[in-house]
């Protein structure tokens, strides 16, 4: 696994599975599936509660449930891309003011699959070749000072 | 757009006068003409970018009537980073997830193809 520095606002993980992107794919896109693995350490994600609709502007809801307290945790996604077994995209409107999450299934042709999973949650016109220059550049040193703190 | 305490961050982050104008508070305070002297701008375009900062949290000023001065807050950013940080575990939690049910599927499939 090798994952990009990470930019306040934004998020890249790189992984590779030991599967075809067709398999991948479905893995991730299959309510049945879903629920095998879609909750982290400590959260299930019932089957009931996963709501695939496969194409743009279809839902992608999930509810995950912590396993001590019972508590819940809706999410609420519309698919914006959903092109098998190459790409899919979710925004959530409801998180950090629109957040999309984009994953890309790359083919390794040797029945492996890269995925490049890239959320952002900063809105689309600040997502500018300038603004992301200015972003890097100032972000440096806003870490550099938060490394101080 | 939300205003929820990190879409506010993340919005008043957005801007690059907004971060220079963090990154020189982050030094020290300063008054609003202090902060106007390195950028090409006017004091009330200083003065709109503070509001957001403030509105946002990053920024708080003094009392002074007349002075004002800005002194950088660091709390919301680190809720930022927190944020990222948090959601960077669940993608890798949930992917290591998916790898171990990858291998299950594998693992069936080998079964059944078993005599």
């Amino acid at each position: 696994m090798s994952d990009a520095p990470t930019e306040l606002g934004e998020l890249t993980i790189t992984r590779i599975f030991e599967a075809r992107p067709e398999v991948v794919f479905e893995c991730m896109t299959t309510p049945s599936h879903l629920t095998h693995f879609w909750g982290p350490i400590g959260m299930s994600t019932p089957l009931e509660g996963i709501t695939v609709e496969p194409r743009p502007g279809g839902r992608f809801e999930t509810v995950m449930v912590n396993d001590e307290t019972g508590e819940e945790y809706p999410t609420n996604g519309v698919f914006v891309e959903f092109d098998p077994p190459r790409t899919f995209s979710f925004t959530e409107a409801d998180v950090a003011g629109g957040m999309t999450t984009a994953i890309v299934f790359n083919d390794l042709g040797d029945g492996r699959t890269e995925t490049v999973t890239h959320q952002t949650n900063v809105p689309p016109i600040f997502m500018s070749p300038e603004a992301q220059a200015g972003l890097e550049t100032s972000f440096v040193k806003m870490d550099a000072y938060l490394a101080t703190l | 757009m939300a205003n929820d305490p990190l879409s506010l961050t993340f919005s008043a982050l957005a801007d690059p006068t907004r971060r220079a104008i963090l990154v020189r508070l982050a030094e020290g305070e300063a008054t609003v003409n202090e902060l106007a002297e390195p950028f090409d701008i006017s004091l009330q375009a200083v003065s709109k970018h503070l509001k957001v900062l403030e509105a946002a949290g990053l920024i708080s000023r003094g009392r002074d009537a007349q002075y004002r001065p800005c002194h950088f807050e660091p709390a919301p950013l680190e809720a930022a980073t927190d944020w990222i940080a948090r959601n960077r575990q669940i993608w890798t939690e949930r992917f290591d997830q998916l790898e171990q049910h990858l291998k299950r599927m594998t693992h069936d499939k080998e079964k059944e193809k078993r005599p």
